[in-house]
């Protein structure tokens, strides 16, 4: 039902101390777009636990999910974005994040893979109007643009 | 500080306040009698002597010098016996006490809060020393009770030939000791530098012969110091050497048994060296000079009572029962798993027995550890009797206290938010509740003295706490008539009804009394109590009868982490209804629905007309079910609000765990908008748990 992320695994911290602003990062589609995020406030990634709706919640709130007995809340980011919304169903991926203690879950499109990526490499986003849950943008090796994904702004609700 | 330095502050304090705690009890009670029992004065003096003992070791020298000097005072007392004070001594007596424990209290509060304690205590000690000295009379000056320090001058006591030897015929010399001034537990240390020296090989006897096992030769030793007896000058130096060794050793003599003074004594060095060697016990004989009466430091006399209670960390047994909780569900998930019915009918029949089993454990487990965490509420009213008491002076009023069900027991946290209220109640009464003066009670026909009645037991869910004055009682045209000044009425006034009139004290910017006293009428009144009562979900009613008195109940949940609920579905989400809150379910039919002008739906209930609130409408859920006949009614009630709730269906009665939401979703207001949190079902779903009071808030306070 669950598959580990490897935050836990030994190497990140490696990386990290050979150089500082490499970072192991997770990339995920969302929307369209391709984003990454530290493995460092990733715990894992899951399928198939069934959403419950909460009431009285704004609508990127998707619900609650019964993670091992603690209650996740679960944010869709497409919703954050002002897109459509994922469709729920069995195969919904959710990231489990943890951001300064406070548990969240994301519902993504897909997660890709775990990557290392420098983060002296990440440039501002030129256009800074509208992307509020982005906060940087990057090209990789083979020519693609991955968007970071300000998982802060996404804990204190500054979107 | 370091982790064992704050586990010991952690004692310290538990330990001063249960302490404090037991003062504070047999005082008030002590008062109510005018009189100390004996018993009591030597509990006082224990306490006192405790908590000075432990102040100095975690160096709270301020502390340790106050419950000095009061431990001075009732040595005294102990030992020229209670009856010794006049009523007018006692009088003044308890007020000292009472001071001393609020000073204490504060002190120990400040501690706690890692603020600094107040320096200057002279004035306090003063007083203490004061009442002493007036007690003690100049007559007694000598006594060795006083602050003056009884073994100021020890080495020229023996000198003046003051000092009789021990009666010990077969003694050839006598080593006579001192101890080093207010070094504590003087008998024990004593006993501590026989043993050593005993250790050594050397042959003595010592005197007082009972010193370790009996209390009161503490005081002899202070002040005359104690004695060794030799048959021999040989052994005697022998064990000089050691006791120089020896630690506390202020100075020490030798003597000759006919009386005849040995070379003068010479300060012990006071170096820590025990020294090892086969032990040859030497039997004491012989009585040693009667004991006059002492201090009984922690080895009192009586068998010890043997220790059964730990104290454990809140947050531990919080974590124990969310564990618990989460075993609850989890078993319940295991054996209700859909799998199970693909096994073949006997293992399957096995299973089902081993999970009965489990079943049957876990209950046990869930009852253990919600006992853990229920505390008796003595605690609670122990602190109204001290309340009652100095607001009774204060006051001038004659009042007394009588409580009922003090071991009722209470689920830790609702204790602790129960206090402020109970305290408010009790103040209100003492305050505006009893009649100002006993002229006006007799004028009424009642007994001069008033009484405040605090009681406290059990239902099966829940506890009922009341506290009831015979005073004044409360009058609901005056009521009424004062809301309508504050304009906080919301129908005509003819419409209250009495308990309606009643219950307006509990609105807020409602306070009948226009002088703001010291104890009540501050602005947060009787609304704060009421919010107070119901975070813990718990309820509060009055009842009043003008010139007879007042009633105002408590009704607390026993636990607020555990409760049965009613599961109702609504569309594809599933809710919880506390039990505690269902009046009653039923069926209805469209044309009993009654609207009013904009819509508002309403029904009959017994000759009543409630609101309806449709939850899927209210939670904007889709469901199918919106027509009268298919849905069913929850008539639900909390507090003073009563209304029903249409649902789809009634899945049934379940206990269930409650669990908080999750802090992102803290800042969405849940708890205002009826979620009052989620709970996790036997089959791993989630319901989430209706708050009664403020769904009606939300859904037709403010809609």
């Amino acid at each position: 039902m669950s598959e580990q992320v490897m935050n836990e695994n030994p190497d990140a911290t490696e990386v990290q101390e050979e150089s500082s602003s490499v970072e192991r990062c997770l990339t995920f589609e969302s929307g369209g777009l391709v984003l990454f995020l530290s493995t460092n406030y990733i715990i894992e990634t899951i399928t198939g636990y069934p959403i419950t709706y909460i009431p009285m919640l704004p609508p990127f709130i998707r619900g609650i999910i019964n993670l091992r007995g603690q209650l996740l809340p679960v944010v869709d980011v497409r919703l954050c974005m002002g897109k459509q919304g994922v469709e729920l169903n069995d195969q919904t991926c959710i990231i489990v994040i943890d951001v300064d203690s406070v548990p969240l879950g994301i519902v993504v499109d897909s997660v890709r893979q775990v990557t290392d990526i420098d983060m002296q490499d990440v440039h501002p986003i030129p256009v800074k109007r509208q992307q509020k849950l982005l906060n940087g943008m990057v090209t990789m090796s083979d020519g693609s643009v991955l968007m970071s994904f300000d998982c802060h702004a996404l804990a204190e609700c500054r979107y | 500080m370091d982790n064992g330095m704050e586990g010991m502050l952690d004692t310290y304090l538990y330990e001063t306040n249960s302490l404090l705690d037991r003062l504070d009890e047999m005082l008030v009670a002590d008062e109510k009698v005018g009189d100390f029992s004996s018993d009591d004065v030597n509990e006082i003096f224990r306490i006192m002597h405790t908590i000075k003992g432990s102040s100095a070791m975690m160096e709270y020298a301020t502390l340790a010098t106050i419950t000095h000097h009061i431990e001075d005072l009732f040595f005294y007392i102990r030992d020229k016996g209670i009856d010794s004070l006049d009523q007018s001594h006692k009088k003044e007596l308890f007020n000292l006490m009472f001071r001393s424990e609020d000073y204490l209290r504060g002190e120990i509060t400040k501690v706690e809060n890692g603020e600094p304690l107040i320096e200057n205590i002279d004035d306090f000690a003063k007083d203490i020393n004061d009442f002493l000295k007036k007690i003690s009379g100049a007559a007694t000056e000598e006594e060795p009770a006083g602050t003056a320090a009884p073994g100021a001058a020890p080495a020229a006591a023996p000198a003046d030939k003051g000092i009789s030897l021990p009666d010990d015929p077969k003694a050839e010399c006598f080593l006579h000791l001192f101890l080093e001034e207010g070094v504590g537990m003087e008998n024990l240390r004593a006993y501590m530098v026989a043993n050593a020296v005993k250790e050594c090989g050397v042959d003595f006897r010592y005197y007082p012969s009972d010193m370790e096992s009996n209390p009161d030769a503490t005081q002899e030793i202070i002040d005359n110091g104690f004695f060794f007896a030799f048959d021999s000058q040989d052994v005697a130096s022998q064990a000089v050497d050691i006791i120089k060794s020896q630690n506390h050793i202020s100075s020490y003599e030798l003597m000759s048994a006919a009386g005849k003074e040995e070379p003068a004594p010479e300060p012990a060095p006071a170096a820590p060296a025990p020294a090892a060697a086969p032990a040859v016990p030497a039997s004491p004989k012989a009585a040693p000079a009667a004991p006059k009466s002492a201090p009984a430091p922690k080895a009192s006399s009586g068998a010890p009572v043997k220790q059964s209670l730990i104290s454990v960390n809140l947050s531990k047994l919080d974590s124990l029962m969310a564990i618990v909780g989460e075993i609850v569900i989890t078993e319940s998930m295991v054996t209700a798993s859909p799998e199970l019915q693909l096994l073949p009918r006997d293992s399957y029949d096995n299973f089902m027995k081993s999970g009965r089993q489990l079943r049957k454990l876990t209950d046990d487990l869930q009852d253990t550890a919600m006992s853990l965490r229920m505390v008796p509420i003595s605690g609670v009213f122990q602190k109204m009797n001290r309340i009652v008491r100095d607001m009774k002076q204060n006051l001038n009023k004659d009042v007394r206290l009588t409580i009922i069900g003090e071991d009722t027991e209470v689920d830790k946290n609702i204790v602790d938010s129960i206090q402020d209220p109970i305290m408010h109640i009790v103040r209100n009464s003492m305050d505006h509740g009893i009649e100002a003066t006993a002229a006006e009670r007799i004028a009424a026909g009642k007994d001069p003295q008033g009484e405040l009645i605090l009681s406290a037991s059990h239902t099966s869910s829940e506890v009922v706490i009341a506290v009831s004055d015979d005073g004044y009682g409360m009058d609901p045209d005056k009521l009424l008539a004062k809301a309508r000044e504050k304009g906080i009425l919301t129908k005509p006034e003819s419409e209250y009804t009495q308990k309606e009139a009643l219950g307006l004290i509990m609105l807020p910017g409602f306070s009948t009394n226009k002088e703001v006293t010291e104890y009540s009428g501050r602005g947060v009144g009787m609304d704060v109590v009421k919010k107070n009562v119901e975070s813990v979900g718990g309820t509060i009613t009055i009842s009043s009868e003008l010139g007879v008195g007042t009633t105002m109940t408590l009704k607390i949940p026993l636990t607020m982490a555990i409760m049965d609920g009613m599961k109702v579905t609504v569309g594809s989400s599933i809710f919880t209804i506390p039990i505690a809150n269902i009046r009653q379910s039923f069926k209805i039919t469209a044309d009993q629905i009654i609207r009013d002008e904009s819509g508002n739906e309403m029904v009959d209930c017994l000759g009543s007309f409630y609101p309806i609130i449709r939850l899927h409408e209210f939670f904007n859920l889709e469901t199918e079910v919106t027509s009268a006949e298919e849905g069913i009614l929850m008539w639900v009630e909390a507090t003073d609000r009563s209304y029903c709730l249409f649902v789809d269906n009634l899945i049934g009665e379940q206990q269930v765990v409650v669990k908080p939401l999750p802090t992102f979703l803290s800042s969405f207001n849940l708890k205002n908008s009826g979620i009052a949190g989620c709970t996790i079902l036997g089959d791993g779903n989630i319901s989430i748990i209706l708050d009664i009071i403020s769904l009606y808030t939300a859904a037709i306070e403010n809609a």
